[in-house]
């Protein structure tokens, strides 16, 4: 359920604050000119060193610019990140849904359903269980191991441990014996329905 | 994480209060009921760990800028080779690197804001996220709820409503301290103190969260008009 997707996140959002920590830990290093003042020496290929070098001397800037491979090399990287960076984004926005569920019947033939007739009917439910008001199901996963990915909105005076107890133990299970799974993963979020204080009296 | 060392047996027990309705005779006696029922987290078939967010929205923002810079660049770099002048902005930018000093006020103002953003990128990635998801006690292992805490918030406040003498509750649902704060306008004050003590601590147990929150509650008159 995303998992992937969470890993890419972190691995990518951590490498990119740390290139912009350094970045910005070197500038300031050489800025303040702590160098000098705490009397500590930077290795001589370091960009920066003083606080009056600039940030990219033209001499620098065009440094392999007549070497025969840099242009080349630059497009080429340019063209590679954005096409990651395309995929990156696009991931965000993508949410995966799960098409349809094989069910095995246990003597070698299979019957597909389909995804949303499952959703429909954990829904259905889950919403008739007591202390529920409405459930929104969306399958995830591979059609031979799905899982369910359930947002729930508590009604008024509704317990959340006993509904979760009556969504696994009813709902949930009744949906994996549906479909012959061995196991249906869930992940379930509660939510309330704002409503009015009521005095009771 | 630190919150799945205690194991709870395997025991079969379906009633959630049965094994911990025992803390609620003491109650009535604390005025806050801080520490009702000690122990009495940790879980049955899995972990009981935070939510985990995806951070999506941080990711899509970064990626969009970074791709926006990138797709600029590259076409601008790609026009230049196929004998298009560079855009101005380039040249502008150029001229600006190779002029400023490292100890020029913008350019350190900008590396505070650049380390500051690293700082920011790396604790997004390294933390749960998902704060106002109370993670709720696993039954079973192949289910993972979690509860909002608004929600507990109006579940808590519904339960404490019914206390008879309050006639209107406030519940701030912290990630380890609920806190209620209601007003009275008849009754003894202790009396409805420990009414809603009593009455909430068994809501708070049929939130059925992995790691219970402690909670406090404040009772007082209302403001006479």
């Amino acid at each position: 359920m995303g998992v992937i997707l969470r890993a890419v996140n972190r691995v990518l959002l951590t490498l990119i604050g740390l290139l912009l920590l350094a970045l910005g830990l070197a500038m300031l290093t050489a800025g303040f000119d702590l160098p000098r003042r705490w009397n500590f020496s930077l290795p001589s290929d370091w960009p920066w060193t003083s606080p009056h070098d600039v940030i990219l001397s033209d001499a620098d800037r065009t440094r392999w610019r007549s070497e025969s491979w840099w242009w080349p090399v630059v497009i080429g990287v340019l063209a590679v990140l954005v096409i990651v960076l395309l995929w990156w984004l696009l991931a965000q926005l993508r949410r995966r849904r799960l098409g349809e569920v094989l069910v095995e019947s246990g003597d070698g033939e299979g019957a597909l359903l389909r995804g949303k007739a499952l959703e429909n009917v954990l829904e259905a439910e889950t919403a008739s269980l007591q202390g529920v008001d409405k459930a929104a199901v969306r399958l995830t996963g591979r059609r031979t191991t799905p899982g369910a990915v359930m947002g729930v909105t508590l009604s008024a005076h509704a317990a959340p441990g006993p509904v979760l107890t009556r969504i696994t133990d009813e709902a949930l299970e009744h949906a994996r014996e549906s479909v012959a799974l061995e196991k249906l993963p869930a992940e379930v979020r509660f939510r309330a329905a704002k409503h009015r204080p009521e005095r009771v009296l | 994480m630190s919150d799945d060392s205690t194991q709870r047996m395997p025991t079969l027990e379906k009633e959630q209060g049965a094994g911990a309705s025992g803390g609620g005779g003491h109650l009535e006696q604390s005025a806050s009921a801080a520490d009702y029922d000690p122990g009495a987290h940790g879980g049955g078939g899995g972990r009981n760990g935070r939510f985990w967010s995806l951070r999506r929205v941080p990711a899509g923002i970064v990626a969009l800028v970074l791709l926006g810079v990138a797709a600029i660049l590259l076409y601008d770099v790609a026009s230049v080779r196929a004998g298009d002048p560079a855009m101005a902005w380039r040249r502008t930018l150029a001229n600006e690197m190779a002029a400023t000093a490292l100890n020029d006020p913008k350019v350190l103002a900008s590396a505070c804001v650049v380390t500051l953003l690293g700082v920011w990128l790396i604790a997004l990635a390294v933390t749960p996220g998902e704060r106002g998801l109370l993670p709720m006690r696993r039954e079973t292992a192949t289910v993972r709820a979690g509860l909002e805490r608004s929600a507990a918030g109006l579940v808590l406040r519904d339960r404490a409503m019914q206390v008879s003498g309050v006639q209107s509750v406030r519940v701030a649902v912290g990630r380890r301290k609920i806190r209620a704060h209601a007003q009275a306008h008849f009754r003894d004050l202790h009396e409805v103190r420990g009414d809603l003590d009593s009455t909430l601590g068994d809501g708070i147990r049929q939130l059925g969260l992995a790691r219970r929150p402690s909670l406090s509650v404040h009772v007082r008159r209302p403001k006479k008009r």
